[in-house]
């Protein structure tokens, strides 16, 4: 196996897209709940919803940049680093002798903005699984098929 | 040739059932009273041929063979369901009989692999000794020795490890009692008590809670010691091989085998009270179901032990040597320090405003729970103390807990990922912790090191990575070089030396030498 350069891969940009619109669910959520609870003790609603919401969606347009910002991975000569985390930061190393098979999921708004996520799976019982969204279809597939050459190279005999 | 269950479990299996329905019985009949007891009687015939017929063709329509590759199960009543188990991938063996299996002189065989939480195939019920029998053949199996030729090549003498006196024993039941239930019992009694006795003058509990709490630790201790004595009793370790076996149980029985070669890690147990009377317990982990699934806590393969032979025993498993333990810096510690402060302000806080909201005078101000800040640094401190990783030759060992420290040994060999991690709070200090994930499934932590300068920690990952593929190499130079080794016996026979091929066995399956 040749050594290959540990190259940074960042994400699809359209991943701020579907993080966003999840945070953005989130604030109107949490809005939903200002309101109520405005509603119960001073019989407003829109006031505290709004600012909420304003508050919320900000936040979470500021956090969906930064994680964006933070997350890269690279395939490695032995193994798949992953890094990402905005608050908490986690570098993960999954060796290729681990990964037991790699799935390529597709959730429905990355299907309208065009992208996948790769699953990787190990026997590992805490967090076993780790992903990586915001790729193009093309590129998970190679990422998947990739993988998986290199996880049978790894000649994964005893998994646990 | 297939075999089948001992027809002693048609009857067996009978009772079970209904007992399951029995509740329904009890409701039936007290519900209907005394005029419909015709057709409740009616009813139970029906329901107690059905489940005869079920269980019968549920026994009948089980068979099991052990084939050359395979322990193969064939079951189920309505939908057939035939299962292939390859003996490599077999991880524990257990074989369990409680007291009315052992009247009837039955016992059930579990047989787990590191697929899925579940048991993988459960025989309900084999003949006791035909079960025994069935299990010393599956570790034949899993050795590769076939059933006629080349049985007594491996001299499979069983070299007893420990077994338990009468003296750990009881021991065990002193050391088993959670020590944090009674020190939470004896703060909040005289916290609660008072106002209790305000409320119901007529007995006077102040002065009775020191009764009350010897009382009660009194009970917890019995009750502590009894279950050790029921699930410990004659407990023994053996080995056998490149197998442990172990035996347990006074009412119910519990045997198994716990393969070497799968084990994930190795857990050294010693709670405050074990560590001031110089004892451990170990636990073995593999990637199948606990050893003896029991409920969780009492999973060990040596419940405990002298602390000296608990780490001998731990050696003979997992050989990591004497670990001399990396501490956290001392910044950790300010931050358990914060962290428990803020807890203690927490508690005082919705302590202030439950008494608040339920109008309920406490004899003393919930702000004397304030005084819990003088132990935040004894408390930081003792867990900073306690915290510690080493990495060995062969192992990632790694060391946490004060009331009950847990000193986990893990292979670099069983690692499955290796994660770096900082929380904001952490990189505010320069600080990150390294979890180490292996295919054990019990419910503990994973191990790590927690906490550690953040360089070191990005420095400790890479070790681990790097030591994972030099051990994948070993691995992988041994197995070629015994597979080489076969290859160039060309009469074929299976060479005898069994030290060095451990992994021999998982691998030479599935790339099998031409």
């Amino acid at each position: 196996m040749t050594t290959e350069t540990p190259d940074r891969q960042t994400l699809d940009s359209g991943v701020r897209i579907v993080w966003g619109v999840g945070s953005l669910v989130g604030a109107v959520v949490l809005a939903g709940i200002a309101g109520a609870v405005g509603f119960a003790t001073v019989e407003r609603i829109l006031r505290p919803a709004g600012v909420t919401f304003l508050v919320a969606a900000v936040l979470g347009v500021v956090y969906t940049l930064a994680r964006y910002r933070a997350w890269w991975y690279a395939v490695e000569a032995d193994s798949l680093h992953l890094s990402r985390g905005v608050l908490t930061y986690v570098h993960t190393v999954v060796p290729f002798v681990r990964v037991q098979h790699v799935d390529v999921s597709r959730g429905p708004l990355e299907r309208a903005l065009g992208l996948s996520s790769v699953v990787v799976y190990t026997a590992g019982s805490r967090g076993a699984d780790v992903t990586i969204p915001g790729l193009t279809p093309e590129r998970a597939d190679r990422l998947q098929q990739r993988l998986k050459r290199l996880a049978i190279a790894a000649e994964g005999e005893d998994a646990v | 040739m297939p075999s089948k269950l001992d027809p002693l479990s048609v009857p067996y299996r009978v009772g079970v059932s209904l007992s399951r329905f029995g509740w329904l019985l009890v409701v039936g009949t007290v519900s209907a009273g005394t005029q419909r007891l015709p057709l409740l009687v009616g009813l139970f015939g029906v329901v107690l041929l059905a489940t005869l017929a079920y269980q019968v063709a549920y026994v009948r329509r089980f068979s099991y063979e052990l084939t050359a590759d395979t322990f193969d199960v064939y079951s189920g009543v309505f939908s057939r369901r035939s299962r292939e188990i390859p003996y490599h991938r077999i991880q524990n063996v257990d074989v369990t009989r409680n007291v009315v299996q052992r009247a009837l002189g039955i016992a059930e065989l579990a047989i787990e692999t590191a697929g899925g939480g579940e048991t993988e195939a459960t025989l309900q019920y084999l003949d006791a000794d035909t079960a025994d029998e069935l299990r010393a053949a599956l570790s034949r199996r899993k050795r590769g020795e076939t059933e006629d030729g080349a049985t007594e090549q491996t001299a499979r003498e069983r070299e007893a490890l420990f077994s338990i006196t009468t003296r750990e024993l009881l021991l065990l039941g002193v050391v088993g009692l959670d020590l944090r239930l009674l020190s939470f019992v004896a703060v909040t009694l005289p916290v609660v008590l008072p106002s209790v006795s305000e409320a119901t003058p007529l007995f006077d509990l102040f002065r009775v809670a020191p009764f009350l709490l010897a009382g009660l630790a009194v009970l917890a201790l019995a009750a502590s010691m009894v279950q050790a004595v029921v699930s410990y009793y004659g407990f023994e370790l053996h080995r056998e091989g490149d197998e442990l076996g172990y035996r347990r149980g006074l009412a119910k029985e519990y045997s198994g085998t716990i393969p070497l070669d799968k084990v994930q890690s190795v857990v050294l147990t010693e709670n405050m009270l074990a560590r001031r009377l110089g004892y451990a317990s170990v636990a073995i982990e593999t990637a199948g179901y606990s050893p003896s699934g029991d409920s969780a806590g009492s999973q060990s393969a040596v419940p405990l032990a002298e602390r000296d032979h608990a780490y001998a025993l731990a050696q003979e498993v997992e050989a990591f040597g004497d670990p001399t333990f990396d501490r956290p810096p001392k910044r950790a510690r300010t931050r358990y320090a914060v962290r428990y402060a803020l807890a203690v302000l927490v508690v005082t806080g919705v302590a202030t405003a439950a008494v608040r909201l339920v109008e309920f005078t406490s004899p003393v101000p919930t702000a004397t729970l304030l005084a819990g800040l003088v132990l935040v640094p004894v408390a930081a401190h003792l867990r900073w103390a306690n915290l510690g990783y080493a990495v060995e030759e062969d192992h990632f060992v790694a060391r946490a807990g004060f009331w009950s420290r847990r000193t986990q040994v893990v292979p670099f060999y069983r690692t499955q990922t290796i994660a770096e991690q900082a929380t904001i709070f952490q990189r505010r200090r320069d600080l990150a912790s390294v979890v180490v994930d292996t295919a054990g499934t019990h419910g503990w932590s994973a191990p790590s090191a927690p906490d550690i300068d953040a360089r070191r920690a990005s420095d400790l990952r890479e070790t681990l990575e790097a030591r994972l593929q030099a051990a994948l190499r070993a691995r992988r130079d041994t197995v070629e070089s015994a597979v080489q080794r076969i290859d160039s016996d060309t009469s074929g026979e299976v060479d005898s030396d069994t030290p060095d091929d451990r992994g021999g066995h998982d691998h030479g399956d599935e790339r099998p030498p031409e």
